[in-house]
């Protein structure tokens, strides 16, 4: 498997540096300081989820987990203990590549303290709390521009219930997630989005919502 | 014979006795001191008597202490007469007062004695429930309920029978012949008592011919107490004790009930571990393979691995085959645990978000098609698993896709429709045959060659899970697949 991502990155062009246990990809994060690391979960030795705590504090990188188990679950607490993204195997080199770009594009914005994010035709701009499609404003309540902004700071990544519920409408309103399911539905309205087919705003069924970005 | 009557009558004796005694202690306190009201002492006497043995001592005492006291203390001493009002004043009272204090003494000693049975019959039966609750055992604590109910008189057999799914075993207290299991059985299952019934606390007996020893039938809530019972014997502190202890078996059967069904909950939910564990270690074996595969096939088939074109249309096409055998292998995994009872992950959705996330996934495929949705936009939420309807949703849209004449419209719909949101996915393409509208549901039913049968016997899983039905019909530009789903009980907020 390592044979073949790493085969398939290169050819991507990746400067791809591959390791065999947690342990080791937690010294190697710190020494070498890549901008992408893929995590499997199934690590032999130490476990998948103990390695992605650790990584967190030792590096930088945005880390996209990958991993055969199909459950919701597992993509939660995977997002929970600080991944970035995650990719559920099987996938194609074309997917992961898309996914690693997405990530990458997503830090450059982050270094660069962008203060317009883009979204297709979607621009939100952070700095006069304006958002307008295809050049024409839309006009949101407090509580929909807060999550859509909470989105488009974490653009391209999946952002679950639990964290727009915290961030949005405060600890008190954990649990209640058909909340954030009526706002977006509202946003999507605005926008003018199909939410049978939406293009800015997307569904991570089991998890929560994604900009695309 | 005689020393009975001997017994009976010692008592009045004692009573005449000692109103002899205390007239003659007065009448040596009054030839020493002239002293009044000396009467009372004899109500002593009378309290002591009536708290002793009853009212008859005592008020014989009572009449006694009136003779007495009036013969050698009331003038004219020596005679039964009376010489003036105030004499006769004070020999009604202390009459009278004699009289109520028996009364009162037998009526402290009646309800003294009634207390103490009850004590009794209390502190039995809690060191008889303590003794049942301790032993782990039900079947034990049944068995010493059984040997402390024929200690009750009258009663010659107690045994309990417990009914479980109809079958009627005898727990404790004897064995019994099979027509009495089945009478038992019967009274069990129609809830009524034969012969013998409990009413406020006290067994009720039905009279039988004297001396038939029919046993009689009282259902308790788990089981069945089996009862042979002498009604002249008994009396009503035994009744009432025996509907004490038919209580007690009834909580112990229950007792039994509740651990019987812990212990097949906690069968099942170790089975249903192990199910899940085998499940998700398949799940890991099976797709592991093909991740690699993927991975492989697809990093040559980049332009930059520098192999032939023709080279890596072939790679492509083996990519898809593995895709396909990931999807057959997840369809299958998925089917098996909807077969081993799935718990479903219920919350409120709204229709179109999960119509979106299946669409998403099919970008690709459906960009050849005209994806027609047609939900109304007051659309009233469902209350569903997420991702087992999001599974029915790409499923019927890939058999769609799959049979779709090329570019034909492809129409995902739903409406609100007598308590349940009815939902359709329909193709524009060829009918199904008539003879297979049935069978399209089926496991490893499939129209194609290369499917894997299972894509729609999952969705029929899903939705009848969800308490809905799913149906398919040939309508006039193709086939219609329609399911309905649960709407939210609560309706969305404003």
């Amino acid at each position: 498997m390592q044979r073949a991502l790493r085969a398939g990155l290169t050819y991507h062009e990746f400067d791809v540096h591959a390791v065999g246990s947690g342990e080791e990809a937690i010294r190697e994060a710190a020494a070498w300081r890549p901008d992408v690391i893929l995590l499997d979960l199934g690590l032999p030795g130490m476990d998948g989820f103990a390695t992605l705590k650790a990584l967190r504090p030792a590096t930088r990188a945005a880390v996209i987990v990958v991993s055969v188990m199909p459950g919701e679950k597992d993509k939660v607490r995977a997002l929970d203990a600080g991944a970035d993204d995650y990719l559920v195997k099987p996938f194609g080199t074309e997917e992961l590549v898309a996914r690693i770009r997405a990530v990458l594009r997503r830090q450059a914005d982050v270094t660069a303290g962008e203060p317009v994010i883009r979204s297709g035709d979607l621009e939100i701009d952070l700095g006069r709390r304006s958002v307008t499609v295809k050049g024409k404003p839309v006009r949101l309540t407090p509580t929909e521009y807060e999550l859509l902004r909470y989105l488009a700071l974490h653009a391209g990544k999946p952002v679950m219930h639990t964290t727009l519920l915290r961030e949005v409408w405060g600890a008190y309103a954990i649990g209640d997630k058909y909340n954030t399911r009526y706002v977006v539905a509202q946003i999507r309205k605005k926008l003018g989005d199909d939410p049978a087919n939406p293009r800015y705003i997307v569904n991570e069924p089991g998890v929560g919502y994604r900009l695309e970005g | 014979m005689a020393r009975a009557v001997t017994r009976r009558l010692a008592p009045y004796a004692v009573a005449i006795g000692g109103a002899l005694g205390i007239t003659a202690a007065i009448a040596l306190v009054t030839s020493l001191a002239s002293v009044q009201g000396l009467s009372a002492v004899y109500l002593l006497l009378v309290l002591w008597l009536g708290a002793q043995w009853g009212r008859g001592p005592a008020v014989a005492g009572s009449i006694a202490a009136f003779l007495l006291y009036d013969y050698f203390f009331v003038p004219p001493v020596g005679t039964f007469a009376v010489s003036g009002p105030a004499q006769l004043v004070e020999l009604v009272v202390l009459l009278a007062v004699a009289l109520v204090t028996s009364q009162l003494a037998a009526s402290l000693r009646r309800t003294h004695a009634s207390a103490e049975a009850l004590a009794a019959e209390s502190r039995a039966l809690y060191e008889l429930a303590t003794a049942a609750l301790r032993s782990p055992d039900v079947t034990v604590a049944l068995s010493m309920l059984c040997r402390r109910a024929i200690e009750v008189q009258g009663v010659s057999r107690f045994a309990l029978v417990a009914v479980d799914l109809g079958q009627a075993t005898a727990l404790a207290g004897g064995e019994l012949s099979p027509d009495e299991l089945k009478q038992a059985s019967w009274s069990h299952e129609n809830g009524r008592p034969v012969g013998i019934a409990i009413r406020d606390g006290v067994v009720e007996v039905m009279r039988t011919p004297a001396g038939a020893t029919t046993p009689a039938y009282l259902p308790l809530a788990n089981g069945v107490a089996v009862v042979e019972i002498d009604a002249e014997r008994a009396k009503p502190d035994d009744l009432r004790m025996l509907a004490a202890l038919t209580g007690l078996a009834d909580l112990l059967l229950d007792r039994r009930r509740a651990a019987l069904e812990t212990e097949r909950a906690r069968g099942l939910e170790a089975s249903d571990r192990l199910k899940a564990a085998i499940l998700s270690s398949l799940s890991h074996e099976l797709k592991s393979p093909i991740a690699l595969l993927r991975a492989g096939l697809t990093a040559l088939a980049a332009p930059q691995a520098g192999l032939q074109p023709d080279q890596r249309e072939l790679l492509v096409d083996l990519d898809r085959q593995a895709t396909r055998l990931d999807r057959m292998v997840g369809d299958m995994l998925a089917l098996s645990r909807l077969e081993a009872g799935v718990q479903l992950e219920k919350e409120v959705h709204r229709f179109a978000d999960l119509v979106g996330s299946a669409t998403r996934l099919l970008r690709p495929e459906l960009a050849a098609h005209d994806l027609a949705v047609k939900l109304p936009d007051d659309l009233v939420p469902v209350e569903v698993d997420e991702m087992q309807v999001g599974r029915v949703l790409t499923n019927l849209l890939e058999n769609a896709l799959e049979w779709a004449s090329p570019k034909g419209v492809i129409e995902v719909g739903a409406a609100a429709r007598g308590g349940m949101l009815e939902a359709w996915v329909e193709n524009e393409g060829p009918p199904i045959a008539p003879v297979d509208l049935d069978r399209v549901f089926d496991t490893f039913w499939t129209r194609r060659a290369r499917g894997s049968g299972l894509g729609l016997a999952i969705c029929k899983r899903v939705v009848e899970a969800h308490g809905g039905t799913i149906k398919v019909e040939n309508r006039r530009r193709g086939p219609r697949f329609t399911f309905t789903l649960p709407l939210a009980r609560v309706p969305a907020q404003k």
